[in-house]
């Protein structure tokens, strides 16, 4: 990290799990597919070639954010300090989260087929505000009930109402 | 929350003791007082199924009549009017059946629906807010609506519609009692017409609060005793100024051109279609229903203080009285329209939780000071924010390469960390000054945008439970995020602390 990042250094970043990039892959990838059968039945139905083109633009921009995915996944870290979360993600547009423990109304775990598939889990803090991000996904399902667990036990010995 | 356990539409079963079902978690029912009795339900005002009713029988027969009148012959059409109202009617007088609303212990409880029942438990130390709402039509009754606002409801959550005055005066200040965490003797009496002038006295002659023959519910049993609080005068504002001020707004700009546009087509076509007379209504109406609502729904502003906490009345033909207790403001937002500068004149909103949806007509009920000079908000910010000076605020602006982002705001765009709060400037014509106190702030998020990144800035957002005010410091060198974000973490901290 250099000194024009948003980002603190002097924190002990965790880094979530490298297989969130097969699962981001496989969504990405899945995506582009439906989308490209899409295009071909209504070339076949409407016998128009540029639909062809914006199947293949959108082919162009997924392979482009695929190669770009692996930075993406490795931006996502989070830190737990002693009163509060960190979270920070993004390249293009970066984000830094920092939610007071005592602030958590919840924490939610959840793993979808996919995730599930790769072993993956994410966690989420809720606070009042609908505006808060602390998402934190490709955690692997013992490190995510860790999380939920300190989070939630933080969260209780901290408690504030709003 | 909660959700009682014993079969609804009982109400005579204990409550305290819930049943354990099918694997559900221990929930505790939020009752302090177990050994409390659960005090009967009660019913909303009698005349309400009539009043829901007319309503909505109302907007069917304009319906009707817009589309067949002329088709069904006028018997047929009056048949058919009629058994709408009836069906209507009779729906609203289900519906009044099936509602209910207790107090137990420090919850309020509303039931309601026929076949599918529902009971909200509203635990009262989560109280955002509770306004009495009395639409022209319930004044002339003598009735009014309770609405209460809570944390997590994208709307309000039980709008007691309608009780009569009497009841909703004194359920209220129950509730807010019960909010404040004031031990309630059996219950508060129902404070006489006279007891709040401002309530009463805005009726139009003929309409009483009470009217003779009106149905009053009884409110609680107990002995009498008046709880109400002493009130402080804060502002009132003139309605004057407040009708001045709706002038200047840019609105009235569109008028003209609204209403030369047929006349112009009146000279071209040399004839005013039905369309053309409508559509330049809707416009004109359109065009200026923003002010004109702010008029109508802000006439006669008062703004006192008491005990439980920040009372307002206003409304000229809808009139409303809100109390915000202590404490639930998450944020005040001052601005200085462009063409009120002239006067000097600002005007304030406050964020509450649960009660600033992000749907702009909500917004409105937000307004803590409609029209004012500095000083005058000033003061009423210093009601609502302790220790916040409005007139000691001087921004940090930002660096000068900001404007390749923001040429028009980079001027204007800055914040300040004061001894209470955080404010955020933005906005050119209508310049904005979002104040967040530090023992609100939910959570800090820092964002960078790829221009920012190549310019060295970054945003930090703060956000508050309220949803209707985002305070930002936007543009900010990037050297400058890290203690400023580390500063307001410690600070809110602190403040919660306390």
């Amino acid at each position: 990290m250099t000194a024009f990042s948003i980002w603190p250094d002097d924190v002990q970043w965790r880094r979530v799990s490298p297989k969130l990039l097969w699962v981001e892959l496989f969504s990405l990838f899945s995506g582009l597919a439906i989308f490209v059968v899409a295009c071909a039945f209504a070339w076949l139905i409407f016998d128009y070639w540029p639909i062809l083109l914006v199947a293949g633009f959108a082919a162009v921009v997924t392979l482009v954010r695929a190669a770009l995915l692996p930075r993406i996944i490795s931006s996502w870290g989070y830190a737990e300090r002693a009163d509060d979360l960190l979270v920070r993600h993004g390249r293009l547009v970066r984000r830094l989260s920092i939610v007071p423990y005592g602030r958590m109304q919840f924490v939610d775990v959840t793993a979808g087929p996919l995730e599930r598939a790769f072993g993956l889990a994410t966690v989420q803090l809720h606070t009042a505000a609908a505006a808060s991000d602390a998402r934190v996904p490709g955690l692997p399902p013992q490190e995510a009930a860790r999380l939920r667990d300190r989070l939630a036990a933080l969260g209780e010995a901290r408690a504030e109402g709003l | 929350m909660s959700q009682p356990q014993q079969p609804l539409g009982q109400p005579q079963q204990p409550l305290g003791r819930p049943q354990q079902p099918l694997g559900q978690p221990q929930q505790p029912l939020g009752q302090p007082h177990p050994a409390a009795p659960p005090e009967a339900r009660r019913r909303l005002h009698p005349l309400t199924p009539l009043l829901r009713g007319l309503r909505f029988a109302a907007l069917a027969v304009v319906a009707i009549s817009w589309q067949g009148y002329e088709q069904l012959g006028t018997a047929r059409w009056a048949l058919a009017v009629s058994l709408v109202a009836l069906v209507l009617l009779l729906g609203a007088l289900i519906s009044w059946r099936a509602t209910g609303y207790q107090v137990v212990g420090r919850e309020l409880r509303v039931h309601e629906g026929l076949l599918w029942r529902r009971t909200r438990a509203i635990p009262l130390e989560r109280l955002q807010s509770v306004e009495l709402v009395r639409p022209l039509l319930a004044r002339l009754f003598g009735l009014a609506e309770l609405r209460l606002e809570v944390v997590g409801a994208s709307k309000t959550e039980a709008p007691l519609a309608y009780l009569s005055l009497d009841a909703a005066l004194a359920l209220r200040e129950r509730l807010l009692a019960l909010a404040r965490g004031v031990a309630p003797a059996t219950g508060t009496a129902p404070t006489g017409p006279g007891a709040l002038p401002a309530e009463t006295g805005a009726l139009p002659a003929g309409a009483t609060a009470t009217g003779p023959g009106t149905w009053t519910t009884p409110v609680a049993p107990g002995p009498v005793a008046s709880t109400a609080l002493p009130e402080r005068g804060v502002h009132v504002i003139a309605n004057r100024d407040l009708f001045l001020s709706q002038l200047l707004r840019p609105q009235w700009w569109a008028l003209p051109l609204v209403i030369a546009a047929p006349i112009v087509f009146f000279f071209t076509e040399s004839s005013l279609s039905f369309v053309a007379i409508a559509s330049t209504v809707t416009a004109v109406i359109g065009a200026v229903q923003a002010p004109v609502r702010v008029l109508l729904a802000d006439w006669n502003f008062t703004l006192g203080v008491a005990a439980d906490g920040l009372r307002i009345r206003r409304g000229l033909l809808e009139t409303r009285s809100q109390t915000v207790p202590p404490g639930r403001v998450q944020a005040v937002g001052i601005e200085w329209p462009l063409l009120w500068r002239g006067h000097g004149w600002v005007r304030a909103r406050m964020d509450v939780a649960g009660l600033t949806a992000q749907d702009n007509n909500r917004m409105r009920e937000g307004t803590l000071l409609p029209v004012g000079d500095v000083p005058t908000a000033r003061r009423v910010i210093a009601e609502v924010l302790p220790g916040f000076d409005l007139t000691s605020v001087a921004v940090l602006p930002v660096p000068r390469r900001a404007r390749w982002l923001a040429p028009f705001r980079a001027r204007v765009l800055g914040y300040t960390l004061t001894d209470t709060a955080f404010a955020g400037r933005d906005g050119v014509f209508t310049r904005r000054l979002v104040v967040v106190p530090y023992g609100r702030i939910q959570s800090i998020r820092v964002v960078q945008r790829p221009l920012q990144r190549l310019l060295r800035l970054a945003s930090v957002h703060i956000d508050t439970a309220g949803a209707g005010l985002p305070a930002i410091a936007e543009h900010r060198q990037v050297a400058e995020i890290r203690p400023l974000v580390t500063e307001l973490a410690e600070r809110a901290r602190a403040a919660r602390q306390h």
